[in-house]
């Protein structure tokens, strides 16, 4: 896979689709985390997932399970104790040095002294982006997300659901054929949250990304993902896997429909069994 | 949900609303050391009364304002000298790794120490009538607040913005420039404020210890040996205002080129 980043993100994600590899694939990943007491906390144990290009998978368990762990070792921030992973074919290093993802985490973490669009730019500056193309490329982003009216504004002029979209367009200003999120839209009241759910699925369907999701929140992740992964509390396991059977493109209709609560009740079951269990 | 910097007509208004009760209370003060002084009969050698002092003020105010202007260079050459040094003490203090905290910790003494005791010496190494005397103590006055407070800033760094340019696989150059300075200018304009007016301390007091025949610092001392206490005092409040200027200048930098911060000020998230 050495598609430039510049090709069109339809474009990629038709090229990926064909490509049999998964996007993402971890295989028999354990994470200790030695404590300073001299007890270790082990957070993953035996963690095994394939994520197919195009998918939205979202990782789903109590706080504290290792869900953000998980995506910190896809994003290389943190390196697993043993196991293998790799991202877009390499390992998840490369994967990182050629940004081939973008991140978006709980807080927009956007920085102050930039206006909204030199924010959207950031990913791009730091690859030695030309000034020009910067500009334009931040613009297109900034347009996919809805905010080309702010480009000029300072972050802390924004809502927190502005400035969460303006974290997703820099995440996405590299092109990168994989988005990570850590619980984007946790922080968010309730209106702004399910506002935002919406958008973030037509992001999906514009741009063709694979995108991996956290949540603790069961209709979020059902409404959203085409799959969802269930961890188990400390040391986090996956335990089950559901494929989300509702229908593409998803409406707010869909939220009321009988597949849509079907659904819902099978995860919140799953997620049920897993808190029941003893932890091994 | 479109909230814009105040507009500087309102930002002024606000500024004067702001000082209104100060100038108030510094009026009345004024009035009541007037009162006091003409009340009382005390002797001018004591306390002149204001209206002697800005007499006096007025009276000399070519002579003060022309030696004025040689603290004034001391005390900007001095400002430039230390701010521009802490900066880049700041910047090597960060990539000395282990030892850097230690050396911090000893600015920080040193911070406190009266500076300003060592102008005898900086006048014998120096020159009693150079300028560089005079800046290097004022120099010294501006580097340890900035260097201090620059540090500071340097490590104040949100690690959510750290993990973010890892994850763009940034050099550490970049994010020294993109994210580390731009975070830590606050902390180097807090700095550089603290040692404004001290500078100007700084000054005044090596040039009471010598100085070139025109300077504020040797005017103030020569009206006091003569016993002429008004022209004294007008000299004092001639490097009170020059302080006060020096603060401001630095802040008006401040709110231009750290607009965010003021931002943080205004108590919103
Ligand atoms: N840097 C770390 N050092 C030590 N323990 C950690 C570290 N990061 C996470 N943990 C532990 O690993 C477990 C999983 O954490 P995390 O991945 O943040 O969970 P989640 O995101 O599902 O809430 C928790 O018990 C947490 O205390
Ligand atoms: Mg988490």
């Amino acid at each position: 896979m050495t598609a430039p980043a510049t090709t069109t993100p339809r474009g990629t994600a038709a090229m990926t689709a064909t490509d049999d590899a998964p996007a993402i694939s971890l295989t028999d990943v354990h994470k200790v985390f030695p404590a300073s007491g001299g007890q270790s906390v082990a957070a993953l144990e035996r963690i095994g997932l394939d994520v197919r290009p195009g998918a939205f998978v979202s990782l789903l368990g109590p706080s504290g399970c290792g869900k953000s762990t998980l995506l910190r070792i896809i994003a290389d921030l943190t390196a697993p104790t043993t196991g293998t992973v790799t991202v877009g074919g390499r390992s998840a290093r490369e994967a990182r040095l050629a940004r081939d993802y973008g991140l978006v985490f709980q807080q927009a973490g956007l920085l102050d002294w930039r206006t909204v669009r030199r924010n959207v730019e950031l990913p791009l500056q730091v690859g030695g982006v030309s000034r020009a193309e910067r500009k334009a490329q931040a613009e297109t982003m900034l347009d996919l997300v809805r905010l080309g009216d702010v480009a000029d504004r300072f972050p802390w002029q924004l809502s927190g659901g502005m400035q969460q979209r303006v974290a997703i367009a820099r995440a996405l200003a590299c092109r990168p054929q994989l988005l990570l999120m850590d619980e984007p839209l946790g922080a968010l009241d309730e209106m702004t949250r399910e506002y935002l759910q919406g958008e973030l699925l037509r992001i999906w369907r514009d741009t063709g990304t694979t995108v991996v999701f956290v949540t603790h929140s069961v209709s979020e992740a059902v409404f959203l993902s085409t799959d969802i992964v269930i961890m188990s509390p400390r040391p986090g396991r996956i335990t089950r896997r559901i494929e989300v059977g509702l229908p593409q493109p998803r409406t707010v209709e869909d939220r009321t429909s009988p597949a849509y609560f079907e659904t819902v009740t099978e995860v919140r079951k799953a997620l049920h069994a897993v808190m029941a269990e003893e932890p091994a | 949900m479109s909230i814009a910097p105040p507009a500087p007509p309102a930002r002024l208004r606000g500024a004067l609303a702001a000082g209104a009760p100060a100038l108030a209370v510094g009026a009345a003060v004024v009035l009541l050391w007037q009162l006091l002084v003409t009340a009382t009969g005390v002797q001018s050698f004591i306390l002149p009364s204001p209206t002697d002092i800005f007499g006096a003020l007025l009276d000399e105010l070519p002579t003060i304002l022309r030696d004025a202007r040689v603290t004034l260079a001391a005390v900007l050459l001095g400002m430039a000298l230390g701010g521009v040094s802490g900066l880049l003490g700041a910047l090597l203090l960060t990539r000395l790794g282990r030892i850097s905290g230690p050396l911090l910790t000893v600015a920080v003494i040193l911070n406190c120490a009266p500076v300003v005791a060592l102008a005898p010496i900086a006048n014998n190494w120096l020159g009693v009538t150079s300028i560089w005397s005079k800046a290097c103590v004022a120099g010294l006055m501006v580097f340890f607040p900035v260097l201090v407070n620059t540090t500071r800033g340097l490590r104040d760094v949100d690690t959510l913005h750290l993990e973010l340019m890892s994850a763009l696989a940034a050099r550490p150059r970049h994010t020294l420039l993109l994210v580390r300075l731009p975070r830590s200018l606050p902390f180097f304009f807090n700095g550089l404020r603290l040692g404004a007016a001290a500078s100007v301390i700084g000054v005044i007091v090596s040039e009471y210890f010598g100085g070139p025949s025109q300077a504020l610092g040797v005017y103030i001392a020569n009206q006091a040996a003569l016993s002429r206490f008004a022209e004294t005092w007008a000299g004092v409040l001639a490097a009170s205002v020059m302080g006060l200027a020096l603060f401001a200048v630095v802040a008006g930098c401040e709110s231009r080129l750290v607009p965010w911060q003021r931002h943080r000020h205004d108590g919103d998230t």
